[in-house]
């Protein structure tokens, strides 16, 4: 009997895609448990982390199966979480087969990310609204827009090229900061900081430390964990980036009266 | 107040596009941040400490998210993950690397703190506003709405 095997996969293969676009480890386990209820599974065990799923079904008769899975932190994709959340609703209301729930599974991985250009111009509109809502002028949150959009530009050319994030996100935040600062050198008057802080939103870990949070609440202490420490690394090598540069400027000439 | 709203609604959207939230949802995105937001500038001029207005942002901020994803029928991530970057104390963290370069101690340890405890209070306000139990969530599943509908089913 090879049907467990293959609802187990149908399983597994969904929480994998659910955390590899970066749903909380609670959201992806239930939906584990849940089809596996839903096909009628009687036996089973599932443990979830944020990078790893581990899952057994009927341990004790002939068909017995397990599976490990490695998934790597991703990138967010609402959309994508959005659509496997109203898969697996409709495969525990029986609404879909066994055969559909695949091809469903694939329409749901493969939904598109948006267009490179929409992704570089909302990159700068969210760093101009928040270089202006924290307390930036009209220039400050116009200049933020289009360091904002640079940044996205960087972010998206260096994606396939830089494996390390760390190096991604030091990198980026002395862009911005490298960028803000030049056009302070060269006399635009600006605060420097407004258009800074503005700018390295993007980069700002907000969903690492929701997910965190979340994660600990739901006592997946070790999930928590690792995403806790996924954001206060990044935090830390944004403060790297800005920091760099920063001292750098202050041997620039007429680089000492910061702020 | 209104700019801010605007302001918050576009920057909200924005994020919610840079992680490809669907289509149909974007506006309710935009509007539990900046309802969040609106909340912390109302808390601040009444006079609440920073830990304060973040907590009781926060807090707002989930409940609505929750509110709308019962509504909706999609996971709550999607409306509070966009929703959360206001508060997030990207502006902290600025600030103390730049202080900390400077080596203006005092300067540094007092961001450092204003940071960790904005972090805290974020963190207090998003389990509060989990504690509440998902059934009383539940309820609203079977809530029609159909004005809502109507005015999306255009695009």
């Amino acid at each position: 009997m090879a049907v467990t095997k293959e609802i187990l996969t149908l399983a597994v293969e969904m929480g994998d895609a659910l955390l590899r676009n970066g749903a909380e480890v609670y959201r992806a386990e239930d939906t584990v448990l849940h089809i596996l209820e839903a096909y009628e599974i009687k036996d089973f065990d599932v443990y979830v982390l944020s990078n790893g799923i581990f899952a057994s079904a009927d341990e004790n008769t002939e068909d017995a199966c397990s599976m490990t899975r490695h998934v790597p932190l991703g990138k967010t994709h609402l959309g994508r979480i959005a659509a496997l959340n109203q898969l697996s609703r409709e495969i525990c209301s029986h609404e879909c087969s066994l055969i559909d729930a695949w091809t469903r599974l694939e329409e749901c991985k493969n939904i598109p990310v948006s267009k490179i250009s929409v992704r570089i111009f909302f990159c700068g509109l969210g760093s101009g609204s928040f270089g202006y809502l924290l307390g930036g002028t009209l220039p400050d949150a116009v200049l933020s827009f289009f360091i904002g959009m640079l940044l996205q530009v960087f972010l998206i050319a260096t994606d396939h090229r830089l494996d390390s994030k760390f190096l991604t996100n030091i990198l980026g935040s002395a862009l911005v900061t490298t960028l803000s600062l030049f056009a302070l050198w060269i006399g635009i008057p600006i605060m420097q900081d407004k258009v800074i802080i503005g700018a390295i939103m993007p980069l700002v870990p907000g969903i690492a430390l929701t997910t965190s949070i979340r994660d600990l609440f739901n006592g997946d202490y070790l999930s928590g964990a690792i995403h806790m420490i996924d954001a206060i690394l990044t935090a830390f090598c944004i403060a790297i980036g800005v920091g760099a540069i920063i001292t750098l400027y202050r041997f620039l000439p007429g680089g000492i009266s910061l702020l | 107040m209104i700019i801010q709203f605007l302001v918050c609604f576009a920057a909200n959207i924005s994020f919610a596009v840079l992680f490809s939230a669907p289509k149909r949802q974007l506006i309710f995105c935009g509007l539990t941040g900046s309802v969040g937001w609106l909340v912390y500038l109302l808390c601040k001029d009444c006079g609440l400490g920073l830990a304060g207005c973040n907590l009781v942002a926060t807090l707002t901020l989930t409940l609505i998210s929750r509110i709308i994803a019962a509504l909706q029928k999609h996971p709550v991530t999607v409306y509070l993950v966009a929703g959360i970057f206001p508060l997030v104390p990207g502006a902290g963290i600025y600030y103390m690397s730049y202080y900390f370069i400077m080596n203006e101690t005092d300067q540094c340890a007092k961001w450092g703190m204003d940071t960790l405890k904005i972090a805290g209070s974020i963190v207090l306000g998003i389990i509060f506003g989990f504690a509440l139990p998902q059934k009383l969530f539940n309820k609203l599943h079977s809530v029609k709405l159909p004005s809502v509908k109507n005015v999306f089913r255009g695009r």
